[in-house]
């Protein structure tokens, strides 16, 4: 089920209405929350619910286990079973056809005339946010990071609560399992704030990404011809700014809808295009999945306590596996590393730059990290690098005369937003929504609140997916 | 924060902005209207799962979704047709995915319009697309898009503003539409495709039929016979004869070997569109070809007095009224020949 569709809307009418009844205690309310969050993502294919029990009951099993083990070894092998189980299911489903075609295509170059069959298996909705969510269970079981679930219920409805169950925010046990205790009821003002973080991610989401940008970034990026500069710039920025919207949106709107029941979920994104430098920008981008790969790659992978070389390793597999985990293509994995590559130059001219921040060094330096930032976008959004690479040409005004493919008015809207975007970042960027709008008249409130409302009613979006649900 | 007074403000502000903005586009002329799209079709495709012997299943291009009239149809025979009719493609893909992935064996209609007919059997090519990407979202659809589609239903029956179109008429009023209105020069230098208007209304079941517009403004006929024109003059690719005609051939042994009652049928057209299609792809050459190849029963309009006269406003189509005619007077012709044997009829 998607946020943006009518079923969501009668979905949570109904799910709220239950909540808020008199008739449930506070463990049939969680009953209830599970039931609710089986049914969201059942309805979009039931089968694959099975493997979310499978997913569950193996980490209750594993963490029940790790909770009371001593034993060093059967500790590790709980852990591996835990490990071998999300990370087995995300291979299969994500990864088989992607290690097939490589596998090919080694086996080919040695003369070998192998044809693989493609098995044209399904990607289980959020298979990479949950199989994550649930491993950071078991990992900090097993480094004792974390106290074990009360109940059976309380995991279960971790595993699977629906407001963030298919793209996030990634939740760590500690900050979700543990608001399950206690009767949790959002106060007048959670509700309503909720409701207004669900406006701005389906603003967000229908507005902004689906109906202002989409179609700019998908004409330039499905485009064989050789652009203009403007042309492929243009695209880019707008896919800059569809996969912002899409994806924070989608965490607002999770947010929002949590709040709305009285659960807190972390922020996910901090204004990232307003970032000074790379490692700053991963501190505002997908927060929770930057810092899941820093807790559970790349400080066990050395992280700065083992000197450079050891630290600039980290950093590479860190980003290459954190690209690859945004999908099973080469494209991502150059996305990953062009982003690890940023880290470690940044990383190398630290201690050798010193620049003082300031409100107009500040601005510069953080539009030089967006036009970089958008360098990495080309290979996110390009299915083929024969794309990427004529993008990227025609970016740096290496391809010489290109084709004009957009209209005056598209590449108008794209610019003007992509602006009104990155000023609102820098002027956000060491603020909060809720502490601006602490600061802003009612009525003020009200009229935006009341304008984002009316150009989602009248967009109509016609249910596009969240891109992040590929991943 | 004092919240509930935001909440107040924003809640009367959109309910003014929306019954506005309503109010607005019916001043324009906006009716409420459903929107043809892939859930319409979708739930059409799913009734053939459980059709009978005794049941009509209609394909073709727009010209079959235009010209049959349910109502008059059921009139006729007492049975209700099942519309799976796709405007701009050809009936081949569709009449494959029934042939072999249900066991139907009632009757099939299936409309001829040559220039989409004969086209392709190219999957990414227009024609075939259109419809196999209809038939992919059938077998895919979730429960969770069933369920949008049931709930958009009542909103697009009885609001103006709620429009979205799958076709993306020029004259849609959706934000996304408006914005694509906007245009500031030529920069891409490349000649612009004329204004494309909704020139039809569709019921639940897909009864569809022509906008009384279409039929008594000549300028409105005028701005869709220019889409034509430009459709058809843009059309580098040739016919494919050979291959469409092989690849429905083999189905339509398959279907009437197993007990399925065929039919094909050329409905009317007109002026330009009809001298074009009378050049390019001939009837002797075509049609004539194809209804041998198959031995199905076949009506071509041009072959029965009170058919031939017909004429459609925009070239392609027939009127409300006409089509009604014509409905009522083709089941006529098809019950005389015994052409609707597998159908009970009255």
């Amino acid at each position: 089920m998607l946020f943006n569709s009518l079923s969501f809307v009668l979905f949570l009418v109904i799910v709220l209405a239950l909540y808020y009844s008199k008739i449930f205690n506070w463990t049939n309310k969680k009953r209830l929350l599970l039931f609710a969050s089986y049914v969201f993502y059942g309805l979009w294919n039931p089968p694959l619910v099975i493997l979310l029990w499978i997913s569950t009951i193996v980490d209750w099993v594993a963490g029940k286990k790790l909770a009371v083990e001593e034993n060093q070894r059967k500790r590790k092998l709980w852990l591996l079973l835990s490990m071998c189980v999300n990370l087995g299911f995300l291979g299969f489903f994500k990864y088989r056809d992607f290690m097939l075609d490589n596998f090919t295509s080694v086996v080919n170059s040695y003369g070998y005339g192998y044809q693989a069959q493609p098995m044209d298996i399904i990607l289980p909705m959020g298979i990479s946010f949950y199989t994550f969510q649930t491993m950071s269970y078991t990992i900090d079981m097993y480094l004792k990071r974390t106290e074990r679930a009360r109940t059976f219920l309380d995991f279960a409805l971790y595993v699977t609560f629906f407001p963030q169950l298919v793209a996030g925010p990634i939740v760590r046990a500690q900050d979700l399992v543990t608001q399950f205790y206690e009767e949790k009821k959002a106060t007048i003002n959670q509700f309503i704030w909720g409701l207004f973080l669900l406006t701005i991610g389906l603003f967000q989401k229908v507005v902004l990404a689906d109906t202002l940008l989409s179609d700019t970034a998908d004409t330039v990026f499905g485009s064989k011809d050789i652009l203009t500069g403007l042309d492929a710039w243009t695209g880019t920025l707008a896919f800059s700014g569809q996969i912002f919207f899409d994806f924070a949106g989608y965490s607002t709107c999770a947010i929002g809808v949590a709040l709305m029941l009285g659960i807190i979920l972390p922020d996910n994104f901090k204004y990232p295009y307003a970032a000074i430098g790379f490692s700053d920008f991963w501190r505002r981008w997908h927060i929770t999945l930057s810092t899941w790969l820093r807790d559970y790659l790349y400080i066990p992978l050395g992280g700065n306590k083992h000197g450079v070389v050891r630290m600039y390793s980290a950093l590479m597999i860190t980003m290459l596996l954190g690209g690859l985990w945004h999908g099973a293509a080469w494209t991502f994995v150059v996305w990953g590393a062009i982003h690890g590559i940023y880290l470690v130059i940044e990383r190398m001219l630290r201690g050798k730059i010193h620049i003082k921040i300031n409100a107009f060094s500040g601005i510069l330096l953080a539009l030089l990290t967006y036009t970089l930032v958008n360098i990495t976008w080309v290979f996110f959004r390009a299915r083929e690098f024969s794309v990427a690479k004529n993008m990227i040409y025609s970016m740096l005004s290496l391809n010489g005369d290109g084709e004009k493919l957009l209209g005056t008015f598209d590449i108008v809207k794209v610019m003007s937003l992509i602006s009104i975007l990155f000023i609102c970042h820098w002027v956000m960027r060491n603020t909060s929504m809720k502490e601006v709008s602490q600061k802003t008249s009612p009525i003020v409130l009200g009229i935006v609140w009341a304008i984002m409302f009316f150009l989602i009613a009248i967009s109509q979006g016609s249910g596009e997916q969240f891109i992040y649900f590929q991943f | 924060m004092q919240l509930k007074q935001t909440l107040i403000i924003a809640v009367a502000l959109s309910v003014i902005g929306i019954a506005a903005w309503e109010l607005y586009w019916r001043d324009q002329g906006k009716i409420p209207d459903l929107d043809d799209d892939k859930n319409l079709w979708a739930v059409q495709r799913a009734e053939v799962e459980n059709a009978s012997k005794n049941d009509v299943v209609l394909l073709g291009s727009s010209r079959v979704l235009f010209d049959i009239q349910l109502d008059e149809w059921e009139k006729e025979t007492g049975v209700r047709p099942i519309q799976l009719a796709c405007a701009g493609g050809s009936p081949i893909p569709t009449f494959h995915d029934i042939v072999n992935y249900t066991d139907f064996k009632g009757t099939i209609l299936v409309g001829v319009t040559p220039g989409l007919f004969f086209s392709t059997t190219f999957p990414e090519a227009g024609p075939w697309k259109r419809p196999q990407t209809r038939i992919d979202y059938y077998e895919d659809r979730t429960y969770a898009q069933r369920l949008n589609h049931w709930l958009s239903l009542p909103l697009q029956k009885n609001l103006a503003f709620v429009s979205t179109s799958e076709e993306g008429w020029s004259d849609d009023i959706d934000l996304k539409s408006l914005l694509n209105t906007i245009d500031i020069g030529n920069r891409t230098g490349k000649p612009k495709d004329p204004p494309f208007y909704a020139f039809q209304y569709i019921d639940e079941d897909r009864n569809n039929y022509m906008s009384e517009r279409t039929a008594t403004d000549t300028a409105f006929a005028n701005s869709i016979q220019r889409v034509w024109k430009f459709f058809i003059m843009s059309n580098t690719n040739p016919p494919d004869k050979e291959s469409t005609t092989k690849f429905f051939v083999d189905d339509a042994k398959k279907f009437m070997e197993r007990g399925g009652n065929l039919i094909l049928l050329r409905c009317p057209s007109s002026g330009w569109l009809k001298g074009g299609e009378d050049k390019f792809l001939p009837r002797t050459e075509y049609w004539d070809t194809l209804v041998n190849a198959t031995n199905a029963k076949a009506y071509h309009y041009e072959d029965y007095e009170q058919l031939k006269h017909l004429e459609c406003p925009e070239w392609s189509h027939l009127s409300a009224p006409d089509a009604r005619y014509f409905t009522t007077e083709l089941v006529k012709i098809m019950k005389s020949d015994g052409a609707l044997s597998n159908s009970k009829t009255n």
